[in-house]
C-alpha cells in the first residue's frame, strides 16, 4: 500500500469571472478512508468536485490520483480510472431499465471487445447482486425514472458500484432521503468501503449524518478550506462554527 | 401516479392493458416475429398482386429502413436529425452516376454508395454532434440544404434536371431488394439494442453529462450511430435511384421525407425497433392509399397534423406508450407505490420524449 493518498487536490483554484469559487484548496484522501467535505452554501463543494472529476478545468493548482496528475483530464478518462462521481440531483438513466442502468454502468464489460456483445453474466450476476443489496429486486424490470427520489437515488449509488471505482465522489447522498432511510444508506456507504475497498469522499449537509459515516471532514467556506479534522475535533472548531452561524 | 382520474380512462386503461399484454407477448420473441414477417413478405410477389400495390409495398419497406434509420440516431441517441436525406442523397447520386456514366454493375455501386454515405457521415458527424437538441436539428437540416444546393451546383451531377437511368431491374428484383435491406437493418438494430453499444446510446439520450461521468467518451457512440443510420440510408438511396429511374436533387434531398421519417419514428413509438417500421407502414400506407387517392395535394397537412398529434398526445409513440405502461404495471405490481418515499412521490419525469438538455452539473 502506498504511502501517498490516493486523491489528492495541490492548490486547486477556480474562478467564475470575478468569483473565486474555489481558493487555493489542499486536500488529501487517503486510501480506505471515508472522507466528509462540508461547509455552507455557496462554499465551492460541488466546484472543487467539478475540478476534481474534471467536469470543470481549474484555473489552477494540481489533482492527483494514484499518484498519477490528473488535472484537467477528460471528464470520462478520469472515470475510467477509477475515480467515479454521483451527482447532487440524482441522475440516471430515466428511460432505461434499472438492470440497464446497472449493465450499462458495468466495469466487467468495459473492454472494446464487449462494446458489440450482450452484457457478460459476471455484470450480470454483480448487478443482481447490487439491487439485493439495496432492496430493489422486484424493480429490476421498470424504467429507473418512474421510481421515487429516493429508490432513484440508491440506484445512482449501486450503478457507481457497478463501475468499479477506486475513490468515489458523493454529492449529498443524504439529501432528499427519507430520515427512516438514513441508517440503511450508512450501512450500504459502509459495507462499499469496507468490503470494496472504495474510498470515499462526501459532500454533505446532513451533520448527524457525515458526522456518523466520516473518519475525517474538510470544511470550506466561501472556497476555501478553513479546517480538516476529526468529526469531535470539527464539532468543537471555532473556525467552523462562525462559518456556519455567519460570524466573521 | 396520477394522470388518469378521469371517466372514459378506464376504457384507454382497458385497451393499454391489453395491448401491453400483447407486448408483453411480443417482446423477446423480436427474430421470430421478424422471421414471419419476412416470410409473408416473401410469398406477397407470388399471389399476383397489381404493379400498383407492388409499388407501394416497396415504398413501405424503403420507408421502414429510413425511419429505422433516423432513429438509430434521433430515437435510440436523442438526436433528432433533420438531415438523414442528406445520405440518402448521396447513396442515390453516386449510384446513379457509377451506373449511369461508368457503367458499373448496381451491387458495386451499392457498395461504393454506402461507403461515400458513411464517410460524410464520420466528417459531419464529428461537426454537428457536438450541439444539442434545436441546435443539432438545425444545424442538420443546414446539411441537407447544402448538399442539396451543392448537387444542384455541379456537372457530374447533371445540375437542377439531374440523371435519368433507363436500364434498371425488374419491379420483383427491386421489391426483394428493399425487403432484404430492411430485414437485414432491423436484425441489425436488435441485435446492437441488446448489446453494450445499444445500451450506451440509450444513456446518451437519456443523460449524455451522466454517461460522460461514467466513463464514457460519446462521441464515438453517437457518431458511430450516425454512420450506421448514413450507411442504411445511403444503400436505400443507392436503390431508390435506379427504382425511381430518375435523380434530382429536390427528390433525392427530399426534405418532405425527412419530415416525413421523423414522424413515422415518433407516431411508431422511437427508441423501438418495431415502432419505426410500424409507423413507416401505417403513415405511408395512410398517404399513399388513403390521401394521394382522395386528398391530393393535402400530404404535408396531414404530416404536420400527426406530428403535433403525436408529440402532443403520445410523445412516445405507439409502441412506447404501451411499453412505458407495461412498465408501470411491472412498478406497481412490486409494490413500487409502497417503497416510493411519500414526501417525494414522483419525480420522475411525465414522459415527455422531448430531448433532454443535460449539461454539467451547475457549480
Amino acid at each position: 500500500m502506498s504511502l501517498e493518498p490516493i486523491l489528492r487536490t495541490d492548490g486547486v483554484t477556480k474562478r467564475f469571472g470575478g468569483l473565486t469559487a474555489v481558493d487555493d484548496v489542499d486536500l488529501d484522501v487517503e486510501r480506505g478512508e471515508i472522507v466528509g467535505l462540508i461547509g455552507p452554501n455557496g462554499a465551492g463543494k460541488s466546484t472543487l468536485f467539478n475540478c476534481i472529476t474534471g467536469s470543470l478545468d481549474a484555473d489552477e493548482g494540481t489533482v492527483t490520483f494514484e499518484g498519477q496528475d490528473i488535472t484537467n483530464w477528460s471528464e470520462d478518462g478520469i472515470a475510467r480510472m477509477g475515480l467515479v462521481r454521483m451527482f447532487q440531483h440524482t441522475r440516471v438513466y430515466g428511460d432505461m431499465t434499472v438492470l440497464e442502468n446497472l449493465l450499462v454502468s458495468a466495469a466487467e464489460d468495459r473492454g472494446l471487445g464487449n462494446t458489440f456483445a450482450r452484457p457478460s453474466s459476471e455484470a450480470e450476476e454483480h448487478a443482481h447482486e447490487l439491487l439485493e443489496t439495496i432492496d430493489l429486486e422486484g424493480l429490476a424490470d421498470v424504467r429507473a425514472g418512474r421510481m421515487s427520489f429516493g429508490q432513484q437515488k440508491l440506484l445512482e449509488f449501486a450503478m457507481a458500484l457497478m463501475a468499479d471505482p477506486d475513490v468515489l465522489l458523493m454529492d449529498e447522498p443524504a439529501g432528499g432521503i427519507n430520515p427512516s432511510m438514513l441508517g440503511n444508506l450508512i450501512e450500504y456507504i459502509r459495507d462499499a468501503n469496507t468490503d470494496q475497498e472504495v474510498t470515499i469522499l462526501l459532500i454533505e449537509h446532513n451533520m448527524d449524518f457525515v458526522m456518523e459515516v466520516a473518519d475525517r471532514i474538510n470544511v470550506l467556506a466561501h472556497g476555501e478550506k478553513i479546517a480538516e479534522g476529526t468529526p469531535e475535533e470539527i464539532q468543537t472548531d471555532e473556525r467552523v462554527l462562525d462559518a456556519y452561524l455567519g460570524r466573521e | 401516479m396520477s394522470t388518469t382520474n378521469d371517466t372514459g380512462a378506464d376504457i384507454v386503461d382497458g385497451i393499454l392493458d391489453a395491448a401491453a399484454s400483447v407486448y408483453r407477448f411480443f417482446e423477446g420473441r423480436g427474430l421470430q416475429t421478424l422471421a414471419v414477417f419476412t416470410i409473408v413478405s416473401a410469398i406477397i410477389p407470388l399471389t399476383n398482386p397489381s404493379g400498383f400495390e407492388m409499388t407501394v409495398i416497396t415504398e413501405l419497406f424503403l420507408f421502414g429502413v429510413l425511419a429505422l434509420s433516423w432513429d438509430l440516431i434521433g430515437g435510440q441517441t436523442g438526436y433528432p436529425s433533420f438531415g438523414n436525406m442528406a445520405f440518402f442523397g448521396i447513396g442515390a447520386y453516386t449510384t446513379a452516376i457509377l451506373v449511369k456514366s461508368f457503367g458499373i454493375a448496381f451491387p458495386l455501386a451499392f457498395v461504393v454508395a454506402a461507403a461515400l454515405a458513411v464517410a460524410f457521415a464520420a466528417f459531419i458527424g464529428i461537426i454537428v454532434l457536438r450541439l444539442r437538441g434545436g441546435y443539432f436539428a438545425i444545424a442538420t437540416l443546414g446539411v441537407l440544404l447544402a448538399s442539396q444546393q451543392i448537387t444542384r451546383n455541379l456537372d457530374v451531377t447533371g445540375g437542377a434536371s439531374g440523371i435519368i437511368l433507363l436500364q434498371t431491374p425488374t419491379a420483383q428484383e427491386f421489391y426483394y431488394l428493399f425487403l432484404a435491406i430492411l430485414v437485414l437493418e432491423a436484425i441489425v438494430v436488435m441485435y446492437l439494442a441488446q448489446t453494450r453499444f445499444g445500451l450506451v446510446l440509450n444513456a446518451i439520450r437519456d443523460d449524455e453529462g451522466k454517461a460522460t461521468a461514467m466513463g464514457y467518451n460519446t462521441t464515438y457512440y453517437k457518431t458511430a450511430a450516425w454512420m450506421l443510420a448514413a450507411l442504411f440510408t445511403g444503400v436505400a438511396g443507392g436503390a431508390w435511384s435506379l427504382f425511381n429511374t430518375f435523380v434530382d436533387p429536390i427528390t433525392a434531398y427530399n426534405t418532405a421525407w425527412n419530415v416525413e421519417i421523423i414522424a413515422m419514428a415518433l407516431l411508431g413509438g422511437s427508441g423501438t425497433v418495431v415502432g419505426p417500421i410500424l409507423g413507416a407502414f401505417g403513415l405511408h400506407g395512410l398517404i399513399r392509399m388513403v390521401i394521394d387517392t382522395y386528398f391530393t395535394g393535402w400530404q404535408l397537412v396531414v404530416l404536420g397534423a400527426v406530428v403535433i398529434t403525436t408529440v402532443i398526445a403520445m410523445p412516445k409513440g405507439i409502441v412506447g406508450t404501451i411499453e412505458e405502461h407495461a412498465s408501470a404495471m411491472e412498478y406497481y405490481k412490486h409494490g413500487g407505490q409502497a417503497a416510493a418515499d411519500s414526501s417525494d412521490a414522483d419525480v420522475a419525469d411525465p414522459g415527455d420524449g422531448t430531448v433532454d438538455d443535460s449539461g454539467g452539473d451547475s457549480p
